[in-house]
């Protein structure tokens, strides 16, 4: 199968006054037909500029580096004219908080025919047809009069099934899901991502999932990236991940998630300490800080991205269950 | 928002009948089989209202029918003012709102310009533009309907940096909204996006301005008439109070009266923009 995205040493830097800021260190990702890899790690890790790098939507003050390769053409160096030829009909994008994220003053309807009278060049009356057929898709009861509705009007799940609907519209290859269901309540949360899955399937698209909660992406993905400041510390496919953990980061993100069993009153397990200033780059293992198994090599020299021979990526010295 | 017109509070009624009244004349002055406004009456000089039959509201100094002047000078002051607010509003908001959304260099020239602009008192603009562009000589004075197109155009110019300057802050706050962002992402051409995601929420500011700034362009043309540099012979509100002046201790309702046309007027705009303004503020915490 041939890779709708291959990412190569991707680094994003910002420049700001307090110096430049390194968003992302040299990630690498690959990404075929109809996978779908969530990429997690705590805020500020970087998570939501890799993907907004990906797209090309990132802001003016930006410098990337390294290649993009969407459908085996590079598309890391194409003007701004020539990637809005791929947004929405190549990749599209759903966005964090669906609040603000739909016009407050147009209807509904108007905002998802859009795109379809836009790109895909449909008739009115054929994009209305295939605008309440999209809507029934993303399971919207009574779409019809959901045309006519204001996104006021909408509760935030409904309001990002809309979303999904205006960004699956023009059926993208490559689908980026930037916290889809942060906004959300929990129990519409689980609706969202089954949503989400179930589209990709049937789309034959790749999606790229952006959360900070490893249970979101446990059961939604094929793999999974974990990012901690800027650099991709583990990625693996997900069960592999999730049996076999090598970095201490990401034991300490699965400990971080509440339990049911835990008895009333227990205090909620925390990472102490914050992420390093990414405007400094200093020597070691930038989570040696927080790291529960720190030794001195950590603090001296940073550890480079080791592969266990099955896929499986880690950056550590010392890796949970040693090596290999 | 006139649902329920005669539940709503006293100033919103007189506002509404006020404008329409003055926007009715003006548009059917001339379908009225009145007396010609100029013509000068024999029998009456200077007498205030109520006192002669025939001119309800009183004769000038000079003999002119008070209500017919006052009904012509309407026409001519919400002119000037209409077409400068809609002319300029127009421009100004066009301006602005590129600036905004394309930011960069296009967007500091513009911004400067504005400030430029706004340095330099409205009057003093006005002033200048109309004594360079209409001023012919002694054998050749400019005509009036020069003079009307040359104060126009000034007031037009002193119109576009205060809309253009509401548009472009309006715009900043709205282009950085995250629809605007997904919409691009969906691959939406920019002029698209600022056609149908920018220019909706952009309008009312526009709009709640725009009446404020018929106000303002009223009584810029009542100050400049005044100064005996904007529409001649007592052809407007501020020019019938020009001529007014002269005549104070003899006619003071000559004065008086187009006083209280401009100011009812400017006291209607006002409380119009600031109705949109609250409605809009509303609608806002609705979202």
């Amino acid at each position: 199968m041939s890779n709708v995205l291959e990412v190569t040493n991707l680094s994003i830097t910002f420049d700001t006054p307090r110096g430049n800021l390194r968003a992302v260190n040299d990630a690498t990702i690959a990404l075929e037909q109809g996978e779908s890899i969530g990429v997690v790690g705590e805020s500020g890790s970087g998570k939501t500029v890799l993907s907004r790098a990906i797209m090309g939507l990132l802001p003016g003050t930006a410098t990337r580096t390294g290649s993009i390769k969407y459908m085996g053409k590079e598309i890391s160096d194409l003007p701004e004219k020539e990637l809005r030829e791929l947004w929405g009909t190549g990749m599209a994008m759903i966005f964090q908080d669906p609040m603000t994220t739909l016009n407050p003053v147009r209807r509904i309807g108007s905002q998802l025919t859009e795109s379809l009278t836009v790109r895909l060049k449909l008739s009115k009356k054929e994009a209305h047809e295939q605008a309440i057929e999209l809507l029934r898709r993303v399971r919207i009861p009574d779409p019809e009069g959901m045309m006519r509705k204001f996104p006021y009007q909408l509760s935030g799940g409904m309001r990002q099934r809309i979303m999904i609907a205006i960004a699956v519209s023009c059926k993208p290859e490559l689908l980026f899901a930037d916290e889809p269901t942060t906004a959300l309540d929990v129990t519409v949360q689980a609706q969202v991502l089954e949503l989400l899955t179930e589209l990709r399937k049937e789309f034959n698209m790749a999606m790229i999932l952006v959360t900070h909660d490893l249970g979101v992406v446990a059961g939604h993905t094929d793999k999974i990236a974990v990012m901690y400041a800027g650099d991709v510390v583990e990625m693996a496919a997900t069960r592999e991940l999730f049996t076999n953990m090598k970095m201490p980061y990401t034991e300490a993100l699965l400990k971080s998630i509440p339990r049911l069993e835990t008895p009333t009153g227990t205090r909620l397990p925390v990472i102490e300490g914050r992420l390093p200033d990414p405007t400094k780059n200093e020597p070691g293992c930038p989570f040696a800080n927080r790291c529960p198994y720190v030794a001195d090599k950590c603090r001296a020299e940073k550890p480079p991205l080791k592969d266990t021979g099955n896929g499986h990526l880690y950056r550590c010295w010392f890796p949970i269950g040693g090596e290999k | 928002m006139f649902k329920n017109f005669w539940k709503k509070p006293l100033g919103f009624k007189f506002a509404t009948l006020w404008l329409f009244f003055v926007v009715f004349i003006t548009v059917t002055y001339d379908l009225f089989p009145f007396v010609k406004w100029d013509r000068i009456s024999d029998m009456s000089q200077g007498d205030g209202p109520f006192k002669v039959p025939g001119h309800f509201l009183g004769t000038s100094y000079d003999g002119l029918d008070m209500f017919t002047a006052l009904m012509h000078g309407a026409r001519m002051s919400t002119f000037v003012a209409v077409v400068s607010v809609v002319v300029g509003g127009g421009i100004g908001s066009i301006l602005g709102i590129t600036a905004a959304y394309y930011r960069g260099t296009y967007d500091k020239i513009m911004s400067s310009m504005f400030n430029m602009m706004l340095a330099i008192p409205n009057l003093v603009m006005s002033l200048a533009l109309i004594s360079v562009l209409a001023n012919g000589n002694n054998s050749h004075p400019a005509t009036n309907t020069r003079r009307l197109i040359v104060l126009t155009i000034s007031l037009t110019i002193v119109i576009i940096p205060i809309l253009g300057r509401i548009a472009r802050s309006s715009t900043l706050q709205w282009s950085s909204r995250e629809f605007v962002l997904a919409s691009k992402s969906i691959g939406t051409k920019n002029l698209q996006i600022i056609k149908s995601h920018i220019v909706p929420n952009v309008a009312p500011a526009i709009l709640a301005i725009g009446f404020f700034a018929v106000g303002v362009v009223m009584i810029a043309e009542g100050s400049l008439s005044i100064l005996g540099i904007g529409i001649p012979g007592g052809a407007s509100w501020g020019s019938l109070l020009a001529i007014g002046r002269a005549n104070l201790e003899y006619a003071p309702h000559e004065v008086y009266l187009p006083v209280l046309c401009i100011a009812f007027t400017v006291i209607s705009t006002n409380y119009f923009g600031d109705y949109i303004r609250a409605n809009l503020d509303k609608r806002e915490s609705k979202i």
